[in-house]
């Protein structure tokens, strides 16, 4: 076992950020039983362009593409999967489609919502993948956690539709995620909170009670008397809570409305509470939704003023919007990139290494590319060692259904009992085989 | 009828025998005031005859002996001492069941620990506030800062537009109207064809929307197209239902929402016909559009939203506390926050929590304060002012202002942190928590917070709130200190919703029909009787009530608290119709109907009350005796002592319900109570098991006539004699007994104080003044308000004004003497 002063040193901290490791959960906390395993999915929107996007062969990586350049420090630990489609036929465009089936693997049910051409459809027939694993999860009391999984967002439109919604309970249940750090936050600590903001005026209910019952008649003070005790009960409980807070939760800049050119700051405030919930074991999966499929972000922080669904129309001949597209997805690789170096620098609490060693995170698309609304190709990056693949390496894949790679999650994830997931015609003989 | 059945019907009419007793003190008194009653428990005659010599009048001592005859032995016990020891001079002049009986009139009456503590002086006690107070309270503190809802009277419906395209631009809408509730079928033709394609139209319907009851409400929306449904939310926040996508063959759509009952909540649905996402009418095709607004209320059952419950007027957005409450003490009769617990201050801590996060995610239209506002500092002192005084009912002191304003946000981070610690010091502090507990504690300034104390008790009085605005200013401007003054406030707070809805719970929980027992009938015997029936026969009851109560004055009928007894109209509507013998459509509304010639007698005879005091196959007239010798008549009756062996049930198969009755509860240590109970209860036999009319009763093989002939022996006067419901009604709608039962639990519901602390005379007072106004409900609620809002110490004569009372002079004077007595007596124990 390595010890945490070498793992600081191994991961190049410096001592400006050791007052927060300091915080953290200790490495001696709770005996777990056996190791963690963590599956953070990450959704960008609108597909790739395809030659910026993914390596040039398979094998060991050598120079990344333009797209994946900020991966470049996690390089070893990191799987592209190309030629794994999404071969959900069905009602609804390809966005709607490649959003509503990314996950669940299976049709979108007949319904009202009428895409850029085919016919009107509804929500997904079935559950998403991270809500299957939640289920396993949930179900054995030594991997169930507080929330069993947490959906985070950013930037996604205040609307309820195909286009927006990821993640399935079930058959027409999609779960809304929360775009908005402080409602995150205080669904994560507010009850620490509240309990913080009560230690605050502790002193001056005190001082009140005793001026009030000072005033008043004898008959009257016994029912204040014992309000009095129930107060300074509470405050006794206060202060053996206190020493059972494990970690301080993450401080986030007050404030922030939720608009477009705030993107990039939301983007790390999500992500701070995505690594401090799973630093606090309250869920091992979680994901992370950047706007939405047809997602229209104006990036003018990279300099670009055209929204990225539009662009994505583009054709490959306009290098204008290539190029621009390129910054776009090497943007959210940056993230992606920012999300692992914090996982990184997070120690597992209770066991070995850090965060990373113990957590996957899949970055993936609705699309596989913008402009021909192709379902294939559908871009699958791994960052991580949480699932126990081999990284370092790109994979090619001969056209499988995506199905599969959510049946290879699910068994690395322990739930090895799923033998069909989503539509069983597209599950084929099981689980990818090669990624371990 | 089956062997089984019988058995345990006759178990069951075991259990619901009572005994009358005399335990209660408010009883002694009465018993001792009438020597000549038939009631008179046997262990009195004893402990006079041998006992009071030396112990004196209810155990208070004498001269020889002058201890007070109090104790903790037990019933048992005292009896074998009293066998044994009692008179010491004669000890076999008191032995068996002559100890017995002493034994437990003593017990009872003033030797345990219990009796002693009933007959303590009553005084108005510092009380927490009760659970509908503190969600009212909550409610109305932060309301304060949002505006008004609907009033009481306003026409009903909801607003609708109507839009000839798949979405709500103004330049597409065609008319609007107001629609009763939401429920078309417009086929495939759509609204108009004339003025509306039919595969694209929409509906926006706005307004607000009331229930009843306090509790979890669950809402549907039933179409085949697109929709969207708002509660107490503005259509920027998230929908309460979301059906925008139409996925699969879901028609029904629900979620559910806590609502506080009698409250005007914002409602806005949206409807739509037609594909969403891309604008595109390809894949549109000729379909039927339907839409329903459906809900579910407690105790109630699924029915379209209905034309009473929906308003045109919009409603401010609303504060519904969700932190769970343990309930309030309900022992003595109502409920009341006589004591703290764990429990209650971990749901109070939690309440102030959620309280504090409602208003800091709000805060921007309630401070009028923008996030980069310069003055934002000042403005949120100036809201965390305001604020802090509406919690307390009064203005604030300085030295107040400085710990529960200045402190807090002089001690925080940031401003926001500031308000937020700020109302937390505010909805923990005892000034808030605990009723009147602020009027004495400011010395300092006491006589200016006497009329806020006035204020504080009206508001808490007839709504289990907050002053109002204009209230607030009475009491500022020292307004309150007059009867005249407080009358007139009351009078102007009688007509909110929040009265209507105080005095509904009041009569749900007084008439016992509160928690909506479930009602289950016989299939066999009752197969038209179903989980709707009950829930419209539940709002038949309501409708009755509010009538008699509020009157209706359009229609000639004022609020009178006899109508609740002779009144023979009952509200009924389609559904209910067939069940009861009137011929309506089946869609008709509740209307009021005379029904059976004229044969009902208000909540008497009300099919909900008699299904209610019914078993599943056979009627109850204990259960119907004991509602009207207790609830109704005010008389105290105590459980049996021992269960009942049922009589040989076999043996009796052709009896009718009266004789088994009377079989049952034949023998004399039933007698007590039964010869109380049962005459009150036969003369309810003309009504089945589901409240319908009969005039003979079926058992076994006979069929014989019903025999309601009944009597009540009134604790004043002479002994009546009735028969059926209607006279029955008629005696009771003129007995003292009933008058003076209503006064007492209507002043603890309000008040929730007991009458005695403003002096024994007073609710004889109350009475007689009901009894003039023509036993107006509504002038009974403002009377209430002028004793109970001002201190006891006010002589209660005032609760008439001059031109009501000039004959009652003599008896005034009598009163204010025993008034200054009471008040001497308390000060002493003080």
């Amino acid at each position: 076992m390595i010890s945490r002063r070498k793992l600081l040193c191994r991961l190049g901290v410096g001592s400006a950020v050791m007052p927060f490791l300091a915080n953290l959960p200790s490495l001696a906390m709770a005996g777990s039983t056996g190791a963690r395993k963590r599956l953070v999915i990450v959704f960008s929107p609108d597909g790739v362009v395809r030659d910026q996007f993914w390596p040039k062969e398979a094998g060991a990586f050598k120079d990344l593409p333009p797209v994946l350049k900020p991966l470049e420090p996690f390089k070893d630990r990191l799987l592209t999967l190309k030629g794994v489609h999404d071969k959900v036929q069905g009602d609804g465009d390809s966005h709607m489609r490649g959003m509503g089936c990314l996950l669940t693997g299976i049709e979108l049910l007949p319904g009202n919502i009428q895409g850029g051409g085919a016919t009107p459809a509804g929500w997904a027939s079935g559950r998403s993948i991270d809500q299957e694993i939640k289920q396993f999860l949930q179900s054995q009391p030594a991997t169930a956690t507080r929330f069993g999984s947490l959906e985070f967002g950013v930037l996604v439109p205040d609307r309820a539709d195909t286009w927006t919604r990821m993640i399935y309970a079930g058959p027409n249940k999609p779960v809304t995620p929360i775009d908005d750090p402080y409602q995150m936050f205080s669904k994560l600590y507010g009850q620490v909170k509240d309990r913080q903001s009560m230690r605050s005026v502790l002193d001056e209910l005190h001082e009140d009670l005793a001026k009030v019952s000072a005033a008043l008649p004898a008959e009257d003070r016994r029912i204040l008397e014992d309000h009095t005790t129930l107060v300074r009960e509470f405050e006794r409980e206060l202060s053996t809570q206190h020493a059972e807070v494990a970690h301080a939760e993450p401080v986030l800049e007050q404030g922030l409305i939720e608009q477009n050119d705030q993107m990039p700051k939301i983007s790390r405030m999500q992500i701070e509470l995505v690594v401090a919930s799973l630093a606090a074991n309250f869920t091992q999966v979680a994901s992370l939704q950047y706007t939405n499929s047809v997602g229209q972000p104006h990036m003018k922080w990279l300099g670009i003023d055209e929204g990225q669904h539009s662009l994505s129309h583009e054709s490959n001949t306009n290098a204008d919007a290539q190029e621009k597209l390129t910054k776009i997805g090497a943007w959210y690789a940056g993230e992606v990139a920012h999300l692992a170096t914090r996982l990184a620098q997070t120690p597992e609490p209770g066991g070995d290494g850090s965060l990373l060693d113990h957590t996957t995170i899949l970055w993936t698309n609705e699309l596989g590319e913008g402009n021909s609304h192709s379902l294939d190709d559908i871009p699958w990056v791994l960052v991580g060692n949480g699932l126990g693949f081999t990284m370092g390496r790109a994979i090619q894949c001969a056209g499988l259904p995506h199905n599969r790679l959510h049946l290879s999650i699910a068994h690395a994830m322990g739930l090895t009992e799923l033998e069909r997931f989503g539509n069983p015609d597209y599950c084929g003989d099981g689980p990818l085989t090669g990624l371990v | 009828m089956p062997l089984g059945l019988f058995r345990s019907h006759c178990l069951a009419v075991g259990s619901a025998c009572f005994w009358l007793g005399v335990a209660s003190g408010w009883m002694l008194l009465q018993t001792a005031a009438a020597e000549e009653s038939p009631t008179v428990h046997p262990g009195s005659v004893v402990y006079r005859e041998h006992c009071q010599a030396c112990h004196g009048e209810s155990g208070a001592g004498t001269k020889d002996v002058p201890q007070k005859l109090v104790g903790d032995r037990s019933v048992a016990q005292l009896a074998k001492y009293i066998h044994d020891t009692m008179p010491e001079d004669d000890p076999s002049a008191v032995t068996g069941d002559a100890a017995r009986h002493v034994a437990e009139y003593i017990h009872a009456g003033f030797y345990s620990a219990v009796a002693q503590d009933r007959n303590r002086p009553a005084r108005v006690e510092l009380s927490r506030l009760t659970v509908r107070q503190h969600q009212n309270t909550l409610a109305d503190v932060i309301g304060s800062f949002c505006g008004h809802g609907p009033r009481v009277e306003e026409a009903r419906g909801l607003r609708a537009s109507y839009f000839h395209g798949r979405n709500f631009d103004v330049i597409q809408r065609v008319y609007d109207q107001i629609d009763p509730h939401v429920h078309f079928d417009f086929g495939f033709e759509g609204p108009d064809p004339e003025r509306f394609v039919p595969n694209r139209f929409a509906i926006r319907w706005e307004g607000s929307i009331v229930g009843a009851e306090t509790g979890t409400y669950e809402l549907l929306i039933r179409t085949e197209h697109a929709a969207r449904l708002w509660v107490n939310a503005s259509g920027d926040e998230t929908p309460l239902i979301d059906a925008w996508v139409k996925s699969g063959d879901s028609k029904e759509y629900s979620n559910s929402i806590f609502l506080l009952g009698g409250r005007a909540y914002r409602v806005k649905l949206d409807f739509s016909k037609a594909n969403q996402g891309v604008d595109n009418t390809v894949h549109e095709r000729p379909s039927r559009a339907t839409i329903e607004l459906c809900w579910k209320p407690p105790h109630g059952v699924w029915e379209t939203v209905p034309n009473r419950c929906l308003f045109p007027q919009d409603s401010p957005p609303a504060f519904v506390l969700k932190t769970p409450f343990p309930p309030d003490d309900r022992s003595i009769g109502y409920e009341r926050g006589a004591s703290v617990s764990k429990e209650w201050f971990t749901a109070a801590t939690r309440a102030a929590g959620e309280a504090a996060r409602y208003v800091i995610d709000h805060i921007q239209p309630m401070a009028h304060v923008q996030r980069d506002d310069p003055d934002r500092a000042k403005k949120l002192m100036h809201f965390a002012q305001l604020f802090a005084q509406r919690a307390f009912r009064r203005p604030l002191s300085s030295d107040l202002e400085s710990l529960v304003i200045h402190r807090p946000f002089a001690d925080a981070p940031d401003v926001d942190t500031g308000l937020k610690r700020s109302i937390l010091i505010v909805l923990n502090s005892p000034r808030f928590l605990f009723r009147e507990s602020s009027g004495a504690a400011d010395a300092s300034d006491a006589a200016a917070t006497v009329s806020f104390t006035t204020a504080a008790r009206l508001s808490f009085g007839l709504w289990d709130s907050i002053p109002d605005q204009p209230l607030w200013d009475a009491a500022a401007q020292n307004h309150l200190v007059t009867v005249e003054q407080v009358a007139k406030q009351a009078e102007r707070m009688v007509n909110d919703r929040r009265t209507r809805a105080k005095v509904r719970d009041f009569f749900f929980s007084w008439l016992r029909v509160e928690h909506g027992p479930e009602i289950v009938k016989d299939k066999t015997r009752y197969s038209e009787f179903s989980p709707e029936i009950a829930a419209d026969l539940r709002t038949s009851f309501e409708l009755f009530i509010d009538d008699a109560v509020w009157g209706h004055e359009s229609e000639g009928r004022r609020s009178d608290f006899r109508r609740l007894f002779t009144d023979s109209e009952v509200p009924i509507n389609g559904r209910l119709a067939p069940l009861y013998g009137v011929a309506l459509p089946a869609d008709a509304p509740f209307r009021r109907v005379r029904l059976d010639d004229g044969r009902r007698a208000g909540v008497l005879s009300h099919p909900y009350t008699m299904s209610i005091l019914s078993y599943a196959g056979s009627t109850s007239p204990i259960h119907r005796g004991v509602f009207l010798a207790r609830t109704v008549l005010g008389n105290v009756l105590k459980p049996p002592q021992e269960a009942v062996v049922p009589v040989a049930d076999a043996l009796h198969l052709e009896s009718t319900t009266r004789q088994q009755v009377a079989l049952q509860t034949s023998s004399v240590a039933c007698q007590t109570c039964h010869t109380m109970i049962n005459p009150l209860g036969f003369a309810m036999e003309e009504f089945d098991a589901i409240g319908r009319y009969r005039s003979t009763e079926k058992r076994g093989a006979l069929e014989s006539p019903i025999d309601a002939s009944g009597s009540y022996q009134p604790r004043d006067g002479a002994e009546a004699t009735f028969w059926g419901a209607r006279e029955l009604a008629a005696s009771i709608a003129a007995t003292r007994d009933a008058q003076e039962a209503f006064v007492q639990n209507l002043f603890h519901a309000l008040v929730k104080q007991p009458v005695r602390a403003w002096g024994p005379a007073t609710l004889e007072q109350l009475r007689t003044s009901f009894e003039q106004s023509g036993f107006s409900v509504r002038r009974l609620l403002v009377d209430i308000m002028k004793v109970g809002a001002l201190p006891p110490q006010t002589p209660a004569v005032l609760i008439h004004t001059k031109s009501e009372t000039t004959n009652q002079t003599q008896s005034q004077t009598d009163n204010q003497k025993t008034q200054t007595e009471t008040v001497v007596l308390q000060e002493n124990k003080s």
